[in-house]
């Protein structure tokens, strides 16, 4: 059910430009992401540059955005479901930014994986990119078209790749004893793939904050708190 | 009936964030039940069917927008509706503490100075600041000057008033600020030691100082009083109160703890209102 106006068309007008710049700020971090990405599996050190330069536009945003959610609670002392929403946007734009970080770390590693040999056991890392990716844009999209029940899937989605980052890390663990000299190339793999489960977490966060803005649930932690 | 009395973890929640209360103090106790009121202008009913339980030594704010029926249902609780001709209950009772105040045998006279009133525009008598708040003990038979005395600090003190006027205590209260007219009122209300205190928009006249100092005042009197303020300030119900009641067209819509109405209300009529959608 869509809420109707407020009075005020200047709030209207604030949340509107608050949620629009969380949607750009996460469009912006999958482009990262995707150019992080291709920049590893095409070995190309200019889309890995890409997404390291991006990176500033992502910062200055989520400094926007505290900004404008500052301003927001200041000018017009939001209440109930536009409280949620400015408080769940201020912390969206937090976790989509650590999102682009992991990218810029994937940037970074990818360029240093292109110095040397391709290495096969780059295929490990595919499926992990995949179920991350897909969890992000879930996430945003849980917020976005205010989906609860989309938001609710991501908890099991984040267990599976905290379980594929583990496979992927054995693998490469025993391929580092099994071929030394690419120790250096595994260990960054493990590392990208541990920087893919972060983004997961992320993501996770960022359904746990839509399920907030939208229901009023808090979904955090309901395992350590049980 | 919608009472606050039927969420004990509420109550109990509520308790354990105050000061432990002494073992005479009721806190959470029903002071007020509102059962199935209607209440008319003449011909025009303006409440409909409240059931509203408010409990004692707390904060109970009433919200809703103007014509919504908070401040006459706030009057009905000491009988100031008796005062306008044509206006009566019509179906319902109110109670406190077990008493049905419209009931024939209730003194009127006792029932206010059990039930203050603290009005939207401050309203000292035309008298000293000390004649103010000594008034209603005059007219309850006290004379003896040193109890007088003694009462009328303890009131102004209560009202965080004293340390202002102590040195001045027989100008007039007219020299008072507003503010400080305001604490007077509510000084005087205190004096005659009621149980319950009315506050009708006590703010809406006061600069954001005063205001701050009226809301610091509730806060220290509630450990003591039940209070139940009308505002059309929904910063200041967020700020003051423990419980908050929503009224709409004469309904009472929703009532629950002002976290829960300022937060995630149950129904769609408030969050529009609190929000600034209604209209």
């Amino acid at each position: 059910m869509i809420a109707p106006k407020h009075i005020l068309g200047t709030f209207d007008e604030a949340l509107a430009s608050l949620r629009n710049n969380v949607l750009m700020m996460s469009s912006l971090a999958e482009r990262s992401l995707g150019n992080a990405f291709s920049g590893l599996f095409q070995r190309d050190d200019d889309l890995c540059a890409l997404a390291i330069a991006d990176d500033e536009e992502i910062d200055q945003l989520e400094k926007q955005i505290d900004k404008d959610g500052i301003d927001l609670l200041l000018r017009f002392q939001p209440v109930a479901s536009d409280l949620r929403r400015v408080v769940s946007a201020m912390k969206l734009s937090s976790n989509i930014e650590r999102i682009a970080d992991q990218a810029v770390n994937t940037a970074r590693k990818a360029r240093k994986l292109n110095q040397h040999p391709a290495l096969s056991e780059m295929q490990v890392i595919e499926p992990i990119y995949q179920h991350a990716l897909a969890m992000f844009r879930d996430g945003v999209d849980s917020y976005a078209r205010e989906d609860v029940t989309l938001a609710l899937t991501m908890e099991a989605r984040d267990t599976t790749l905290d379980q594929m980052n583990a496979k992927a890390s054995q693998r490469l663990i025993e391929r580092m004893a099994q071929d030394p000299e690419q120790l250096r190339g595994y260990l960054n793999l493990m590392f990208i793939a541990r920087h893919l489960e972060r983004v997961g977490d992320h993501a996770t966060n960022i359904a746990e904050d839509a399920v907030y803005a939208i229901a009023a649930e808090d979904i955090r932690h309901q395992h350590s708190a049980a | 009936m919608v009472s606050l009395l039927e969420m004990p973890q509420i109550v109990s929640n509520r308790v354990s964030h105050e000061t432990a209360p002494s073992p005479e103090q009721k806190t959470g106790e029903s002071m007020i039940e509102i059962e199935n009121l209607d209440f008319a202008y003449g011909t025009n009913r303006v409440l409909h069917d409240i059931d509203l339980s408010i409990p004692a030594r707390a904060v109970t704010a009433f919200i809703g927008p103007s014509g919504c029926g908070k401040t006459t249902l706030l009057r009905c609780l000491n009988r100031m509706n008796d005062l306008i001709d044509g206006a009566r209950i019509t179906r319902g009772s109110i109670h406190i503490e077990g008493i049905d105040i419209n009931s024939p045998g209730v003194d009127v006279v006792d029932l206010r100075r059990r039930v203050g009133m603290v009005f939207q525009k401050s309203n000292p008598f035309p008298k000293s600041i000390y004649d103010n708040i000594a008034y209603g003990l005059r007219i309850a038979g006290v004379t003896k000057r040193s109890r007088l005395d003694e009462a009328v600090e303890k009131s102004l003190r209560s009202a965080a008033l004293w340390d202002e006027v102590k040195d001045r205590m027989h100008v007039s209260g007219y020299g008072l600020s507003g503010g400080q007219q305001q604490r007077l009122c509510i000084a005087r209300a205190l004096a005659v030691e009621p149980e319950i205190i009315l506050m009708d928009e006590p703010c809406s006249a006061l600069d954001p100082i005063a205001t701050a100092k009226v809301e610091e005042l509730i806060r220290e009197l509630k450990t003591q009083y039940t209070i139940v303020i009308v505002t059309h300030n929904m910063q200041q119900a967020g700020r003051c109160s423990d419980f908050t009641a929503f009224f709409y067209l004469g309904r009472l819509i929703e009532v629950d703890t002002t976290s829960k109405i300022f937060s995630n209300p149950s129904q769609r009529q408030t969050e529009d209102y609190i929000t600034g959608r209604f209209g």
